[in-house]
């Protein structure tokens, strides 16, 4: 007796086939749950993995065994007269022409019956994995202010608003001249330069190309602590936005050519804003003067001998520190609802994977221990002044109280310092203050352009005696309560548009940990006092704590 | 930030942009008896009014050797006015959280505020002090003059790039109105008195020249009876406005060198005067320049930027004046590479003009400057600025309301006809340089006869 035809004798070969034809349809059934139900796709790809190691047991099991009127037996005990393995074969041969038929009947279904669509909104309600939107529960917060986090930590703000049929995107990456150190300077910088040319699906300008024609214009920025990217766009352009978004967040492609080509556009940046502008060399030197330890001392832009010398690793392992999910805030505002936010960033984002949070920048800057002062020489008629004051970071309490200060020492024609430096007395032809963003402790810094041929020490010494009058007498409630007025008219203000939403929600989020922080500033201006701003001045404006930096012509020097 | 000038030629652009779908809001016109003629519209979303006051006239109506006789008005108009002197006028603002600011253009002195709803009464009574009161100070017009000729002196020691306009508009329309400085040259400003600012005021302001906007958090018929009672008794002006005949084209091949010793980089503009505000294919105008050099994939930027690296920036811009405007490209790149950034854009002018723009070009185009418009009118105050120069130009809503039409309705045909008419042609530029002379004087001398000046003369014309 040959094997095969024991084989058949045994309904071994009905068996496998049998086995075949039940796996497939249990496979095929399996695939279309997960579609529908959501499971995880893995869940189809174990039970092939489990039916494929059950094959051969079958086999042996049909080998082996027979079904007698008196149960399942070994084959060598059955007395072959009363065998009714032809029997048997009747049955499987019966039962695979049943499943056949089924598993033709399930794949014409398939063809003829319209797909199954996961119902969108009944979805965000009632499946089990659906959304945590947070609401907000405080009073001033608008109650159509949304937020969600995917699983690998990208968090997403929504704020609806349907007044123009447009959208403003705003992420914010935790990276910026902060994370940087000597040899890499200006990498934040230019990665946000890079993050436009090109992914490994889209040649460099195609994601330019494709965002203009479908209606959108973007533009990114870099600070000592941020990178943002903006995208303003028809909301027509939505779901092409996330998949420009995403493809960029995931698929960048850093083509060495292109890194050559893109340091060139940087060099001349860094020309127009810098080398060729006295308020940007004055600038870039303060910083480094102010700060000896803290990364701040570095300039945004980089160091020109940075510029040219960053390697393709430096690059990489950059973009995948820092342009982590779980280092980004994402804020929509416009003409969307959370849960089609919800549906597209759960199809486009979420597949971007989480990575070990970037390292902590642990420097302190160390307390100035007295006045530091730099001088630029250049062929300028107009000297210019800058004098700063280190102060807090974005997050402490105390900046609003800087905030307030600096709208009545520094805002407007009517402010203090324009009306004696400028108007009165004349020493200087414009004076503006302001405070750095940041999240370690920034600058508070006044900068003046004096007339041609101006008195710098003049103008530094009538500075500092209208800081020092704050210091010692205050300010009036009727000044406090200007700068208050002054404060709560650009709160509105930057309420006026979707991108003045998308960029004050973003900043409080990430600069104060909660952009509900946003809504509670008219209410923290009501309660501050002339006495608290007058604490807060003492502890700032002290000549040990100052850095003074003038920029004039060398004859004027030589004078001196 | 790598491209915040885009977002500003947007807007620039976008006065004469629109997009099917968003229309201007519903708004009132009123024309006063003195001629005085309001626009309004209410706005609820936020509690803030924005107002544009308008005077027609401007520094196309400074004498050559006065220019910069209007800017300076407005800068002196705002240094007290009313009971109130410089100091009082400026708090009576800043302490409600209000702004107010006096500028002039070629064509207009324009008065802007935005304020806080509940201080909507005051606006109106500090803007009516400003136009009807100005106090034009004696020691105020003194201090403003010399802060103006130290601004234009700490700019020439520093970025140049904020003087380009008066060195252009001044050897493209050499001895028209439109080539004085609005701003005034160092030499103009010393030249001016105080009774010039004065005399300018009293022969040109009065009701009859005068357009208010007002949009924001308001009660319209309350506003209307406000202003009717405030404005509607403001005399007309004494002197007729000098009527100026259209600028020429600009003799051409000409090149312009300024010379800033030592500095690292050339500034450029090159081009010529282009079409008037009344142009009538606008929308292909506005497609054409999209695609040229409005926009960050525009082919100036791409050849210049992107595939070159030889500038952070290159762009395109269309002026038009009431006369005729110009056309430029603009751009700056390091001195060693100052001709072949140049060539590069001629380069791409002329491709303009021979292959014009296909189907899918234009389709991008119009897509880009729909998307891009309604958030240049989605604040209070962008919408009376919209009102106030639809109204000056005597344009009516259809130039808004329409103009997506007319966006549809561009051809590849259409579009190749604006480009001829309006762009000139590669042998047909002025070029306007700032850089360092001694580097680049003899390789600038292939695109024409070179004029060339020091930053440190006090005038903008040669």
């Amino acid at each position: 007796m040959s094997l095969f035809s024991e084989l058949r004798r045994r309904n071994v070969i009905k068996v496998a086939l049998l086995y075949a034809v039940a796996s497939w349809l249990i496979v095929w059934l399996i695939s279309h749950a997960v579609g529908a139900l959501g499971l995880s796709p893995w869940v189809s790809d174990y039970m092939l993995l489990l039916l494929a190691i059950g094959f051969p047991v079958a086999l042996i099991f049909a080998w082996v065994y027979e079904i007698t009127p008196a149960g399942i037996k070994k084959g060598v005990d059955v007395d072959q007269t009363q065998s009714i393995v032809y029997k048997t074969g009747q049955k499987l041969n019966a039962a695979v022409a049943v499943l056949a038929v089924l598993g033709v009947a399930a794949v014409i279904g398939e063809k003829l019956l319209p797909e199954f669509v996961r119902p969108v909104p009944v979805a965000i309600e009632e499946i089990p994995l659906k959304p945590v939107f947070d609401f907000s529960a405080k009073a001033a917060v608008p109650r159509e202010i949304t937020s969600f986090d995917l699983p690998n930590g990208l968090k997403i703000i929504v704020w609806p608003d349907h007044d123009i049929p447009n959208v403003a995107m705003y992420y914010f990456v935790r990276a910026g001249g902060r994370n940087e150190y000597p040899g890499i300077t200006g990498i934040a910088h230019f990665f946000e330069h890079m993050m436009f040319n090109g992914t490994k699906s889209r040649p460099q300008g195609e994601f330019d190309r494709t965002m203009e024609a479908a209606g959108g214009a973007n533009n990114a920025g870099t600070s000592n602590d941020i990178t943002v990217y903006m995208d303003w766009f028809p909301r027509s352009a939505l779901e092409t936005i996330f998949e420009l978004e995403a493809d960029r967040l995931m698929n960048l492609a850093i083509d060495p050519d292109v890194v050559e080509t893109e340091r060139g556009a940087v060099s001349s940046e860094r020309r127009l804003r810098v080398d060729n502008d006295n308020e940007g060399r004055l600038f870039e030197q303060m910083m480094a003067t102010a700060y000896v330890a803290h990364p701040y001392q570095n300039p945004v832009i980089g160091w020109p001998s940075d510029i040219e010398n960053w390697t393709q690793q430096d690059l990489e392992a950059f973009f995948k520190t820092y342009y982590a999910p779980n280092n980004i805030t994402m804020v929509f505002v416009g003409d969307v609802t959370p849960e089609e936010i919800y549906l597209l960033s759960d199809q486009y984002l979420s597949a971007i994977p989480r990575q070990h949070p970037p390292p902590e920048i642990t420097t302190v800057e160390p307390a100035q221990q007295g006045a530091r002062r730099i001088v630029i020489e250049a062929a300028a008629q107009s000297p210019l002044l800058h004098v700063a004051f280190h102060a807090g970071a974005t997050g402490d309490p105390e900046t609003l109280h800087m905030d307030l200060l600096l709208a009545l020492l520094a805002e407007g024609d009517s402010s203090r310092l324009h009306r004696v430096l400028v108007e009165e007395e004349q020493l200087a032809i414009s004076i503006s203050g302001m405070q750095t963003d940041g999240f370690d402790p920034g600058l508070v810094y006044f900068y003046m352009t004096l007339p041609p041929g101006g008195d710098v020490a003049a103008a530094e010494a009538r500075l500092l005696a209208e800081l020092d009058r704050i210091v010692k007498d205050g300010v009036t409630t009727a000044e406090l309560q200007k700068a208050r007025n002054l404060r709560i008219a650009s709160f509105w203000r930057g309420l006026q548009t979707i991108n003045g939403k998308a960029s004050s929600l973003g900043s409080f989020e990430v600069f104060t940990g909660d952009h509900e922080n946003l809504f509670a500033i008219p209410e923290q201006l009501t309660a501050i006092t002339p006495a608290e701003l007058q604490a807060v001045a003492a502890k700032v404006f002290r000549t040990n704590n100052m850095t003074v930096g003038t920029l004039r012509s060398p004859t004027e020097g030589a004078a001196e | 930030m790598r491209r915040a000038l885009f977002t500003a030629l947007t807007l620039l652009i976008g006065t004469t942009a629109w997009s099917a779908g968003v229309t201007l809001p519903d708004y009132e016109r009123v024309e006063l008896d003195n001629g005085t003629v309001l626009l309004l519209s209410e706005k609820h979303d936020v509690p803030l009014t924005g107002m544009r006051a308008v005077i027609r006239g401007g520094s196309s109506a400074d004498p050559a050797e006065r220019a910069g006789l209007a800017e300076l008005l407005a800068n002196v108009m705002q240094k007290g006015a009313g009971g109130r002197d410089a100091a009082g006028f400026a708090e009576a603002a800043a302490s409600v959280g209000g702004s107010i600011s006096v500028s002039a253009n070629l064509e207009s002195i324009a008065v802007s505020a935005e304020f806080l709803s509940r201080d909507v009464e005051l606006m109106i009574e500090l803007v009516a002090d400003v136009l009807l009161r100005p106090t034009l100070d004696k020691d105020e017009f003194a201090k403003e003059r010399d802060r103006s000729i130290a601004m234009i002196q700490a700019a020439k020691g520093s970025d140049p790039s904020g003087l380009m306009p008066a060195y252009a508009n001044a050897f493209i329309f050499g001895a028209h109105a439109y080539g004085n400085p609005s701003g005034g040259s160092e030499a103009t400003l010393a030249e001016l008195a105080h009774e010039d600012i004065r005399q300018y005021y009293e022969a040109f302001f009065g009701g009859d020249r005068l357009i208010i906007a007002v949009v924001g958090d308001f009660d319209l018929q309350a506003m209307k009876a406000k202003l009717t009672s405030v404005f509607g008794g403001w005399a007309p002006a004494t002197e007729e406005l000098p009527v100026l005949a259209a600028p020429t084209p600009s003799p051409a091949p000409r090149v312009l060198l300024v010379d800033k010793p030592g500095v690292s980089q050339t500034y450029f503009w090159i081009g010529n005067t282009g079409v008037a505000v009344d142009y009538p294919r606008r929308a292909e105008l506005n497609l054409a320049n999209t695609v040229f050099g409005g926009r960050f994939t525009s082919m100036l930027m791409t050849a210049l930027r992107v595939e070159s690296g030889l500038t952070y920036s290159a762009r395109s811009v269309v002026e038009r004046f009431a006369q005729r405007g110009t056309v430029t490209v603009r751009s700056f790149t390091e001195t060693s590479t100052t001709v072949e950034a140049i060539d590069m854009a001629i380069k791409m002018l002329d491709r303009l003009h021979i292959r014009g723009m296909n189907e899918a070009m234009i389709a991008s185009a119009r897509n880009y400057i729909m998307g891009q418009f309604p958030p240049t009118l989605e604040t209070a105050s962008s919408l009376a600025r919209m009102l106030a120069y639809l109204e000056q130009n005597g344009l009516d809503r259809a130039y808004v309301d329409e103009y997506g039409a007319a966006l549809a309705a561009a051809t590849p045909v259409t579009i190749s006809n604006t480009i001829a008419e309006v762009y000139p042609t590669p042998d047909d530029l002025v070029f306007i340089l700032i850089g360092d002379a001694e580097s680049i004087r003899e390789d600038v001398a292939k695109y024409g006869p070179v004029t060339e000046m020091s930053i440190n003369e006090p005038r903008f014309r040669p």
